[in-house]
Formats: structure tokens, sequence, C-alpha cells
């Protein structure tokens, strides 16, 4: 018996295995063969939003259960006497489905029935599947660089398309130049490149554009789009934010290639990471990105809860290709989240300290020079007399002053308000309340206020507004804001506080006597005993005041300020359902048990190997950024309504490799798809391909582009020798045309930088949402109210205005000519050839030098005649005109508006 | 003949004149075998096709993607102008005459209002507010209409009200989404753009679709409500503006004359086709003719934007101001528009939020301030229009995003320091006029205190069915094919509004 169990499994195995070859039919895939079909025929009617006559094709138990007419469509297993079936093949037009459209094809008809056939059987769509590795196709050609070309080669050969060749020097130099850096190469590396004939010329060209500092300025515009960047806050009033040392964090890790794992860590939850340094707080500011509403009598609380949306929808569909928002309203409409998924989601980003407040708290506080000396004192004197505890904590309050608790927070206001939704401000006799406030073990109120008035007392009730006195404060005149620290009686448990103010010496009861930003009560500054307790509680006062450079960070509350999150009801956020507790989604990799339910173990899960999207989502990102378009080409939407992947074992055999082989490293992945032949192709197109692949999503050229809004201005400022290369700092304002700015109640003005600010690259300047840059949204950058998960290209005159007639790009033409003139002193033929070849790296064509030439000789004409228009054109005051410059001011134009030039080829 | 017959001769002419271009190219380029790319070849037959339906195929020819072409069957409208108040103005104090609503001023709202209802602002139980302004009948139709209105009453009979329009959006950017775009989130082709798309352009030196916004803001979906979603990126509005340059950069840079730009485009196209030669990139012809496209506008954009010339007459009839941004200028701006032959022409006038929180927002004094500012304009455009033949053509459509509450908003459940209204979504009201519109109709009823539809409801779907009935096309078979499937305006519904057709 013993032997022969074993070989009956045998047996059994081998049948299985020769049925599962040798069975008549194959085996339908679900979601490569079936669903395609319901999505485009008919999904429309029978899914999500609508289920025409009962029936529904989004879950399976829906798809089989009873329909109206009392029976179910789909029967498993027996075709024939499915509805369906029935329906899709019947000839009358009143009958067959779809209904009024085209029918199905035989082909289609003949999947659906052998799907029934085997069962009905539900997969789950690739996307939500953990990435495995891919096998490689076995393709053995000359023409393979990498295994990126296999792929693609496999794919080119069953639709009978042969790849081409190798673009000539100058092109693949420009290409990639522009691709990794955002600039054109500059002299030493396009001289090098271009003399060097070895095998590895084009990967020390890839080398030495990913060590140039450019690279991280590069990468770091676009993840300015994906977190949703700007200078100002959005909402009517679009007032100005500072932030922009996310910016230079983001190039910096950029040029470090931090590993993206690590990227994703610290932006999601830098704070909460083991003694945060200010790099990891300052990472945070990714989810400091949204939106706050300064406009007078909106409800904080709205737009605080707006802005914790938005990090869950931005973590979502920038993170993770997934349109997650459809579900704050109900479930998801065609992929597998529930409504109640949401809030459990939501859950992990509802208790950070941010709550809508003018300031923009929590902040970080970063202190200079003798500041930072005085602060290392402070932690280091209470580690060493108090406890590391205590010097831990000051540390973190003098770097965040968290925690404290908004006075925005008050309420029941009474002869009192919440001045511009912002500070809560009493008058003579009026009173407000600070509900629930935790007194436990505090001996000590810190307050930040400011007041008008001498003589005012402040008194502070214990629940409610006659209840014991807690403490009377005297208030005296401030100058601006102060920040006070008294002794409170020590009191049981968590308390509603009444705050009273009186002032005998005011007549008015309507002017605000004093008014509150935010409190703290805690334990008053420790080891009053110890000796060099006044230098340092001294210190400790003075850093308090010090002026330093703050960016808005994410806090995370403590248990006292601990907010439980609910479920929002038909997306209503003033509608609470049940209360929910941090989860994900059932349909993705679950979440290790042992990681803490905050931000810093949803950072774990997401960079976990197994989640099946971030990974998917960075490859796809990148490869859109070389070749114009993703593999899957909705980067918003991998799931079941997105473009389906051209090329889905590419993209998963990519994403293995990024987080196995290269570990995460952004740099190791780049330089994989640029070294790969597929890249390397020339990009023209010839009828044929045309007629097959027009938009080049087999790839069989190579990509060919319109640049991007900051790559036009940044290699247009390159070439006309205008470039700054300062690089980090405050956002600048370079030219922009009168009457842009049009916000209600803000008076911030455009004031034009000066120097070489005029000429930073475009990451630097300053962006407004609600009246963004104009050339920028010209040339499709969005308004990044939002995530901006991919811009659509566009062709448009307005875009030909702008680089032709925008004085930023004009100012670039004049230079340019200069330039040109500098190359050589009198044959104008030679300044625009050498001039061309500081574009394109490659001889200009006689034709094109022709037509150049033709436009010269009609402007030097028409300058001759006309002295005041050359010194116009020139824009020179106050010297003699010269036509020759003025002529070639407008040649220098007409280049740096060439489709070649404004394209990467 | 009769004026409208004369009308209908016209448009029947110029749709067998277009079909007969169509023919000679399509005819010329067989036999001459240019120098084309097959799939500009392509494109210019298909737009001509031998296709039945052709408009139903993607038909997109990138050399000339404004070219005109024929509709479906022959439209009553040539072009169109849309005036939406972004913000939701009150039907309650405009064109929903409610006076049992007079009479429950200032009394609890029944629950049975409430139940299970969501507002977007109101809380707990609010009160009810009575109509702020006076209604009268008028015209010969004796269509009510509120003294908000004065001058609009003298044309009462050129329009059809719609008084049952009901929206499933109760926040202003979703809803004026659904309303422009036929859903209420990103990416859908405009209404304009679809318009545009499907007819070219009458003007080739004008886009064909203009955007005019006023109010001090843009609406709050922001440039998405004019964009093209999946359509070719040149049916997208263009914004135009009212002071400064008309759009930026239009202006030569200083010391460069016509001639000198003239020729530095020919000398870029010139370039450009060598180009593609090479590269046989279609990319680059859409690149040559938005080029040549520039430099048109160059100078027919600051003609037309130009009111100054305007006779006298003209601007008090309309009460335009000129070097002004506002509303009586871009009403102004898009007849001088449509003259020319731009498809379509949107406006947006920002500012009707009337929720109570301010004077300016008040139902009883913001509202009436901001009519003030519409009622002569929009009434003089009629007028206008009228005088010069145009109405008949030119498809006038006034709305909004959605209506406001017979309740008075209580924000957090309070009462407000002025009269205001929350968002409503359930019935509002809209009109149109021309384009072979039925003048003095009333179409759809609201119950009588205007919460709900009770008879003629009309969706969002239903007034673009019928725009893009009256410019002709079957809203049901004229789509673009995007991610696999062919897309429509309207979606899977949309009907047309027969009732105020004539």
């Amino acid at each position: 018996m013993k032997r022969i169990l074993p070989f009956i499994i045998s047996i059994a195995l081998l049948a299985t295995v020769v049925a599962y070859i040798y069975w008549p039919t194959e085996k339908i895939d679900y979601n490569t063969q079936v669903k395609p079909i319901f999505n485009k025929k008919c999904i429309t009617c029978h899914g999500g939003v609508k289920q025409k006559a009962g029936f529904s094709l989004l879950f399976r138990e829906e798809a089989l259960g009873n329909t109206e007419s009392g029976k179910p469509a789909i029967i498993p297993g027996k075709p024939d006497e499915s509805e369906l079936i029935r329906r899709i093949s019947i000839e009358d037009p009143e009958e067959r489905m779809p209904y009024k459209h085209e029918p199905l094809s035989k082909e289609e008809i003949e999947i659906l029935s052998k799907w029934i056939k085997q069962g009905a059987e539900w997969g789950e769509h690739w996307a939500y599947v953990a990435v495995r590795e891919e096998s490689v196709p076995a393709i053995n050609d000359k023409w393979v660089k990498n295994d990126i070309d296999k792929f693609i080669l496999d794919r080119l050969k069953k639709e009978s398309l042969i790849p081409s060749a190798e673009a000539d020097k100058p092109t693949l130099l420009r290409r990639v130049s522009l691709d990794l850096t955002g600039l054109p190469p500059n002299e030493d590396i396009a001289k090098k490149f271009l003399s060097d004939n070895s095998d590895n010329a084009f990967e020390n060209l890839v080398d030495d554009l990913m060590a140039s500092p450019a690279y991280g300025e590069r990468w770091a515009a676009l993840w300015m789009d994906v977190s949703r960047y700007a200078d100002t806050r959005g909402y009517e009033a679009d007032r100005g934010r500072i932030i922009w040392k996310y910016r230079d964090w983001l190039i910096n890790a950029f040029n470090k290639d931090k590993p993206y794992n690590e990227f994703l860590t610290e932006q999601m939850a830098g704070d909460l990471m083991p003694y945060p340094d200010d790099n990891k707080y300052i990472a945070t500011a990714f989810h400091r990105n949204t939106m706050t509403n300064d406009e007078g009598g909106t409800e904080n609380e709205e737009f605080r809860t707006a802005a914790v949306l938005d990090r869950v929808n931005t973590t979502w569909s920038a993170l993770m290709g997934t349109s997650f928002n459809c579900v704050q309203c109900h479930s998801h409409p065609y992929d597998p989240f529930k409504h109640e998924e949401y809030y459990t989601f939501m859950a992990f980003f509802n208790n950070t300290r941010d709550e809508d407040t003018q300031e923009e708290y929590p902040l970080l506080r970063q202190y200079q020079g003798e500041d930072s000396v005085k602060l290392m004192q402070v932690k280091e004197w209470l580690t060493a007399n108090v406890s590391e505890e205590k010097g831990d904590e000051y540390y973190t309050f003098l770097k965040t002053w968290q925690p404290s608790i908004n006075s925005l927070q008050s309420d029941q206001f009474n002869n009192a308000a919440l001045i511009s939704s912002w500070y809560a401000g009493l008058r003579k006799q009026g009173s407000c309340r600070l509900p629930s406030v935790t007194l436990e073990k505090k001996t000590h109120l810190m307050f930040r206020y400011t007041s008008n008035h001498d003589k005012g007392e402040l008194f502070i009730h214990l629940d409610s507004l006659n209840g014991p006195l807690l403490k009377m404060i005297p208030i005296s005149k401030t100058k601006g804001w102060e920040i006070n620290s008294v002794e409170i009686p020590m009191s049981k448990g968590v308390h509603n506080l009444y705050f009273k103010y009186d002032n005998a010496s005011m007549e008015s009861f309507d002017v605000t006597g004093v008014m509150f930003d935010w409190f703290k009560f805690d334990e008053g500054f420790p080891g009053k005993e110890n000796p060099g307790y006044a230098e340092v509680y001294k210190n400790f006062s003075d850093l308090m005041y010090a002026k330093v450079q703050t960016t808005p960070i994410m806090f995370e509350n403590n248990n006292e300020q601990f907010r439980s999150t609910h479920l929002f009801e038909r997306g209503n956020w003033l509608v609470k359902g049940n209360k929910v507790t941090p989860e994900v989604p059932h349909v993705m990799n679950p979440f290790d048990p042992n990681a803490p339910k905050n931000r810093l173990g949803l950072a774990q899960w997401l960079t976990d190997k197994k989640n099946p999207l971030v990974a998917r989502t960075m490859v796809n990102r990148l490869w859109e950024q070389l070749y114009g378009q993703g593999i899957a080409e909705t980067l918003e939407d991998l799931g079941t309504q997105g473009i389906p992947p051209t090329h889905k074992e590419l993209l998963d055999h990519l994403s293995w490799k990024f987080m196995n082989e290269f570990n995460w490293s952004v740099k190791k992945l780049l330089k994989e798809m640029v070294m790969s032949a597929t890249y390397r192709q020339d990009s023209k197109t010839n009828d044929e391909l045309q007629r097959k692949d027009p938009e080049n999503k087999l790839y069989a050229r190579g990509p060919r582009i319109r640049l991007s809004a900051e790559h036009l201005r940044d290699q247009t400022l390159a070439v006309s020798n205008l470039l700054s290369k300062k690089m980090y700092g405050k956002s600048v304002m370079p030219y922009q045309p009168e009457g842009i700015w049009r916000s209600p109640y803000n008076g911030d003005k455009w004031v034009m930088s000066t120097g070489e600010d005029q000429n930073r690259r475009a990451l630097y300047t300053y962006w407004k949402r609600t009246a963004p840059y104009p050339s920028m949204i010209t040339f499709d950058g969005g308004a990044r109210e939002v995530c901006v998960t991919r811009r659509i290209r566009t062709n448009t005159p307005l875009q030909a205005l702008t680089s032709l007639n925008d004085s930023t790009y004009f100012v670039m033409a004049r230079s340019f000519a200069f330039r040109m003139q500098q190359l050589d002193n009198s044959d104008v033929k030679k300044q625009i050839s050498k001039g061309y070849e500081c574009m394109m790296y490659k001889p200009i064509t006689d034709n094109k030098l022709t037509a150049l030439v033709e436009l010269y000789s009609k402007s030097l004409d028409t300058f001759t005649k006309d002295e005041k228009a050359a010194l116009e054109i020139t824009g020179v005051k106050d010297a003699a005109p010269k036509p020759e410059t003025a002529a070639l001011v407008v040649v220098a134009n007409a280049m740096l508006n060439l489709d070649e030039w404004v394209n990467k080829n | 003949m009769t004026q409208k017959e004369i009308h209908n001769q016209r448009l029947q002419k110029e749709a067998e004149h277009v079909s007969l271009q169509c023919y000679t190219r399509r005819h010329f380029i067989k036999e001459s075998a240019m120098g084309l790319g097959s799939l500009a070849l392509g494109a210019l037959l298909g737009s001509c096709g031998n296709n039945p339906s052709p408009i139903a195929n993607n038909f997109f020819d990138a050399t000339n993607p404004l070219a005109p072409k024929p509709p479906m069957f022959t439209g009553k409208a040539k072009s169109v102008i849309y005036i939406h108040m972004a913000g939701a103005p009150s039907q309650l104090e405009l064109f929903s005459y409610k006076p049992e609503l007079s009479k429950l001023d200032g009394l609890d709202c029944p629950p049975s209002l409430l139940e299970g209802k969501k507002f977007a602002f109101i809380r707990g139980v609010p009160k009810m507010l009575g109509p702020q302004a006076n209604f009268r009948q008028h015209g010969q139709s004796g269509l009510w209409l509120s003294d908000n209105l004065p001058h609009l009453s003298t044309v009462i009979d050129d329009m059809a009200i719609l008084n049952a329009v009901t929206t499933d959006q109760f926040n202003h950017a979703p809803a004026q989404l659904l309303m422009h775009t036929g859903t209420p989130r990103l990416g859908r082709p405009s209404l304009g753009s679809w318009v545009t798309y499907g007819l070219g352009s009458e003007n080739k030196n004008l886009p064909g679709f203009v955007v005019l916004t006023s109010g001090g803001n843009n609406p709050d979906a922001g440039k998405s409500v004019w964009g093209s979603g999946f359509l070719p990126s040149v049916y997208q509005g263009v914004q135009c503006r009212s002071e400064g340059d008309p759009v930026l950069f239009i202006k030569d840079p200083d010391g460069m004359n016509r001639d000198l730009r003239k020729a530095s485009i020919d000398a870029i196209n010139k370039i450009n086709h060598e180009e593609y030669q090479e590269y046989k990139d279609p990319e680059i012809l859409s690149r040559i003719a938005q080029y040549e496209m520039a430099y048109k506008m160059q100078i027919s954009v600051p003609e037309v934007m130009n009111i100054n010339d305007e006779p006298l007459y003209i601007h008090e009839m309309y009460g335009t101001k000129p070097g002004e941004a506002n509303f009586a200028n871009n009403v102004l701006l898009a007849r001088k528009l449509v003259e020319k032959g731009v498809r379509f022409v949107q406006l947006f006038d920002w500012g009707w939020d009337t929720h109570g929180d301010s004077a300016g927002n008040a139902v009883d004094i913001g509202l009436i301030n901001k009519c003030r500012r519409v009622d002569r304009p929009i009434t003089a455009l009629l007028l206008d229009l009228k005088q010069r033949g145009l109405l008949d053509e030119t498809l006038v459509i006034w709305g909004s995003e959605f209506g406001r509450t017979p309740m008075q908003e209580n924000r957090e459940g309070k009462q407000m320091p002025f009269k205001g209204r929350d968002h409503h979504a359930a019935a509002f009201s809209m009109w149109m006029a021309g384009g072979g519109i039925k003048g003095g109709t009333s179409y759809g009823e609201s119950d009588e205190i205007g919460y709900d539809v009770v008879s003629g409801k009309v969706e969002a779907f239903d007034i673009q069915a019928t725009i893009l009935n009256q410019l002709g096309f079957d809203h049901e078979k004229f789509t673009f094919e995007s991610q696999g499937r062919p897309f429509r305006l309207t979606d899977v519904a949309g009907k047309v509004l027969h009732e105020i057709i004539s």
C-alpha cells in the first residue's frame, strides 16, 4: 500500500497535467479575456452605476444572482441555458444585446460561452495581485541590449514589426540628457560623449548625467506634480505658504538616490521615525501640500477634513495608481474596494495636529547659529539634570511647538468670537469654552496671546462658567504675540475650561481685549533645583521667540488629543456613521500585525514587496517620463477601468527588479530603462508604422514627444547662456505679465526677482495655485490643487504665441543671438550653423540653413531701414543701433521655436 | 417666404456647400495624390467619408482640425452662446413664481422635506423663506418673471423657460462639470469642445471655442469646464480677457513688425516641413497648423476683442464699459465673436452663491445687485442678435449648476446674518432662446414651494442633447472612441426637449 499511494498520486497528477494540456478547450482567463468584453460592451448598463433589468456584471455573486425576470442570466457550466448567451447571439434586434449597439463578434461570444461552460469563474484584477518574478522571453537577437528589449521584441515579432536602428549620437545625447537632467548636456559632457567611440560611451554618458546635480532638480520637478507642491494655500484667498524646503529635500533625495521605499517612508511618516532630524520632518511636508482655507466664516474642521481626504486620495492616486476617491461616497463602481474601507484607511491620517490654522501649525522651527547651540544646551542640560525623556520632550517642543492646543478649538463664544475663524478673542466680560482638556498632573499653563489693553484679567473656570475657579491671570498689553507661562493648581481628569475676560479699565464691550493663539498644559519647565537652571530657562524662553525658518510638517496627536474616525455617510463629512480603526483594504497585501497602526506602519505596508501597486506605479511613471506614455497609459488608474498595460509582463519584470535587484534604487531603474535598445531607437516613423502603431505603443521606434513646460524653459535658458546654476532656496518670480494674480481678499503681489533669480530653472518659479505661471499652464502644467498624476500633452496656437512672444522667451532669443555672434564674429551663415549645433549637436542641413539665412536677410533689410525697431528688438538703450544683431535676434527667436527644439527627438 | 423659411433654406444650402467641398476635396486628393502622409489623407477622406454617419467615427484632420464640417442633419443653430452664472442664482427670486412659499415664510421646515435629505450647509431644522421678489406676468405668453429682471421681461416671448431642471450634484465644481462635460468628475470633454470637434469653425483665424469670465474669479471647477478631455486638445476652449492683452502673448515683441513675424513663421514652418519629411510624425503637421493659426490670431483676436469701435447706441444698449473686465463687455464680445463665425462662446460670471453669509450674498441684496449687472446686457444680446438676423441661428442658453433651497440657510444650525438660501439640486430654472427654440414657452414645473419637480423634469443630459440637436447632431450617435469604447457627451442618457423646439 505504501508503495502504491505515491504511484496513484503520480498518475493522478499526470492525468491532471495531460488534461490541462490536451483538454479540447483551453482555460478562459477571466481578467484578460472575459472582463475586457464586459467592460467594453456590457458594464455601462449592467455594472457599477446602472443595473438594467436587475443584472450586474460587477461581482460574481451579482452576475449569477436572479435578475428582474426572476432567473439568473448566467448558469455556470450551462452556456446553452444561460440567458446572457441567448441574448448576445439572437438575431432579433429588439432582444439582442448590447441593445442598439454593434453585436458581439463570434469570437467574443465563443469566449463567453466557454467561460460559462468552465464554471464562470471570477478572477482578481492583475493590479491587485502581488508582483511576481516574470520569466524573460527567450529571445536571442543582436538588437537586444537588456531584458527590456526581449519583452519589446517578443511583442514586435508577434505584430510582424521590426525595431528601428539606434538613433544617431547627437540625437541620443540630447534625448538622454533632457530625460535624465532636464537640461541639454554641458559642453564637457557633450564633447566627451561625441568623441568617445568605445562601447561604453553611452553608459559613461548616462553615469555622468546621473551624477550631475541637475538630475535631482529634474526629478524633483516631477515629484512636485505628484505631491501637489505649491507656494500658496489654495482656495479663495490663496495666500502664500513657505514650504520650499520640501522641494529642496526632494532635490537632495533624488540626487542621493534615496531608495524609493525610504523616500516614501520619510514622506509619509518621517515624524514618527525614531529621533527624527530636520530632514525627516521636512519630508513629511509631502502631505502638508494640501490646501488650507483662510476664508473668513469657513468651518476649520471642514477644511481639516478636506485636507485629510486629499491625503488619502493622493496616497492612492500618486503612489498606488488607483482612483480611490470614488469610494468616499459609495463602494467602488468597478474595483474591489468597499465604502467603509475608505474610512478605515483615512483613520491612518486623521490624527495629525494640523487644524486649518492661519499659521499652518504644526511647523518645523529651524534654528540658526547661536540659537541652535542654545537648543542643544537646553536638551543636554535637561537630559543630564532631569531625564532623557524631558530632554527629548523639550527638544521636540522647541522644534515644533507641539503638543499644544490651538485656540480655534474653543466654542460657546459669548461676547467673544473666533476671530476670522483663526483665533479665540474675548471682549470685556466675554467668555468661551475650551473643551476636553486633560489636567491630570498638569501644573502649568503656557499660552501664546496678544492684547492691546493693560489691567485685563483672565479667569479660568472648571466645567461651567460659574464652576470652580482654576486660575486668575492678569493680562497686560503685549508687544504683538507673547508667550506666557503660569502655575495652575493640580486637578484630576479631563475638564471643559471656561475662559472669562474682564477689564475695568476698558469702556467698550465691543473691542477685543485678548486674543489667543494656542495653549499648552504641562508640568512646567523642570529642574528648578539644579544648578544652571536660570540660564537654561532663559535659553528656552529666548528660543520660543527666536526668528526661525519654518516649514509645515506632519505631527501626530498624543493620547490626550486623539481624534476618533467615523465613516461619512455618502461621503458627507457631517453625517458621521460607525467609528472605525485604521485598516487597509481587504484586497491588498495584509497589514503586518506587528507594525504600529499609524502612518509609520502604513509606510511599511506601502513599501512591503507584497504591495501590488507601489512599485508598479513608480515604474509606470518613470517609463511615462521617458517614453511619453506609461506601459499602462492611465498612470492614475491601474484598476479595471484603466487602459490595460501594453506590456504587462515587462511592467511586472521591472517592478520586481526595482524592489528585489535594485533595492528600490531609482537611478538603477532609470539606467536600466535608458540603456535598453528600445530607448535608444531612432524616433523616425513611416507610413507602415503610422498605420500599424500610430501611438508607438509597441515601441518599434524611439520616443518623440513634446518637452514639458519645465524642460522647455530650462533648455532655452541653457542654450542662450542665461541659465542660473543656483540651486535651492525660496521660490523666485521671473517676468510675468500684469493682471495674472486675481485672488480676492489678498494683497500679495508678483514682485519680479532680480539678478540671476530671473533665470533660475523652472522648478524654482513661485507656484500660485489659483493663477499659476502662464507659460507653465499653457504647456500643460496643472494647477496642483490636488495631485497631478499625469499631464496630458496638447499642441495649441497659444503655445506658439508663448514661445514666440512671451518676454521671457524673447529675452532668451536675444541672448542666444548674442551667443551666436560670439561663436563667429562676421559670417552670419557660420553664426547660424554654430548656433544650431549648440542646440542640436549636429550640423544644420542646407535647406534649413537657407531658410534661416533668408529670414536673416529680410530682417536685416527691415532693420537697416528702421533703426528704432532695431533698438527695440535688441533691447539696447543709448547705443548705436546694430541691424545685424537685430536681424539675428529674429532668427534666434525662430530657431527656438523649431519643432525639433520643442520636441525630444 | 417667411424669415424662418429663408433661414432654413440658408442653413440647408450651407450644409450642401460643405458636403460639396468635401467631395471636391476628396476627389482632388485622389486625383492628385499629393505628398501628404497617408494618415492625413485618411483623415481627410474620413471626414467626408463613405460612412453614412461620419461623425460616429474619430475624424481628426491634424493638418486642418478646425475646418468646417457638416453636422449629421441640418441643424437650426450654427453657433452657441452659453451663459453660466457660477455659484447658482436663486430660481425663487428670478423665474420660479411660488406664491405659496410666501405663506410659509418664517415657519419651521416640515420634517417631510428634510428626512433623508442632505444639504451642503443646512443643519437641523431650517425656516422656510418666502420669495424675496415680486413677480409679474409679461409679454404675450404671460410668463412669470420677477422684478429683479425688468429688461429681460421685454424679450420673454423669445425665451423658453425650463422650471424643472434637476441635478444630483450639490457642490459647485462637480455640478458645473456635470453640466458642461456630462460627468461630475474631471477628464471628459466639455460641451464646447464636442461642438467644435463636430462642426469645426467658420472662422479660420479665431479659435472655434472661446471662454470669457467675469465676476473676479474663474468658475469653481476651474478650466476643466472648458477642457477637451480625450478629444484632441485643439478643441479646448481658449480663454480671452477683456482687459490687457486679449489673449496672453498675442502681441509681437517690440520691434518685430508683422512682415517679419510672417517671415519668421514661414521660416519655422518651412523647416518643420523638412523635419516632417524626415520623421513623418503627424504632430509636426499639427504644429505647423498651430503656428499658422497663431499668426492669424494675432490679427483677428485683438480686432474682434476691441469693443471701442462699437456705436454708442450699442454701448448704451448693453451697458458696456470698454477697458474693464465685466460681464456686459463679455456679452457684447460674445455677439461679436458669433458674428465672426466662432462656434461656441462660453461665458462664466462668478458670484451668485447667495448663502446669506454677507450682504453681497443675500437674496434680497447681493442677488439684486448681480441681477442689475446682467439683466441689461443679456436682454441687449437677444435684441441685438435679432436685429442682425442672427438670433435664429444662434442658440443662447442661460443657467447654472443648480438652484437654491426654499428654506433659509442656517449654517451650523445658526441664524445667518442675512437672508440666503443653500444649494438646491432637486429643482431649478434655466432658459434657452434663439437657434430654433420656441419663444414664450415654459416647460416643466416644480411643486408649489419649488422644492421638487412635479412634471417636465429636465436633466443636464437633456439640455446637452437638445443643444446638440439644434446644431444638427443626434446625441446618441455623436461619439468619440476613447479607452476602447465610444464615448458620448450624454453618456447613456439624455432626451431632446421637443416641447421647446419650434
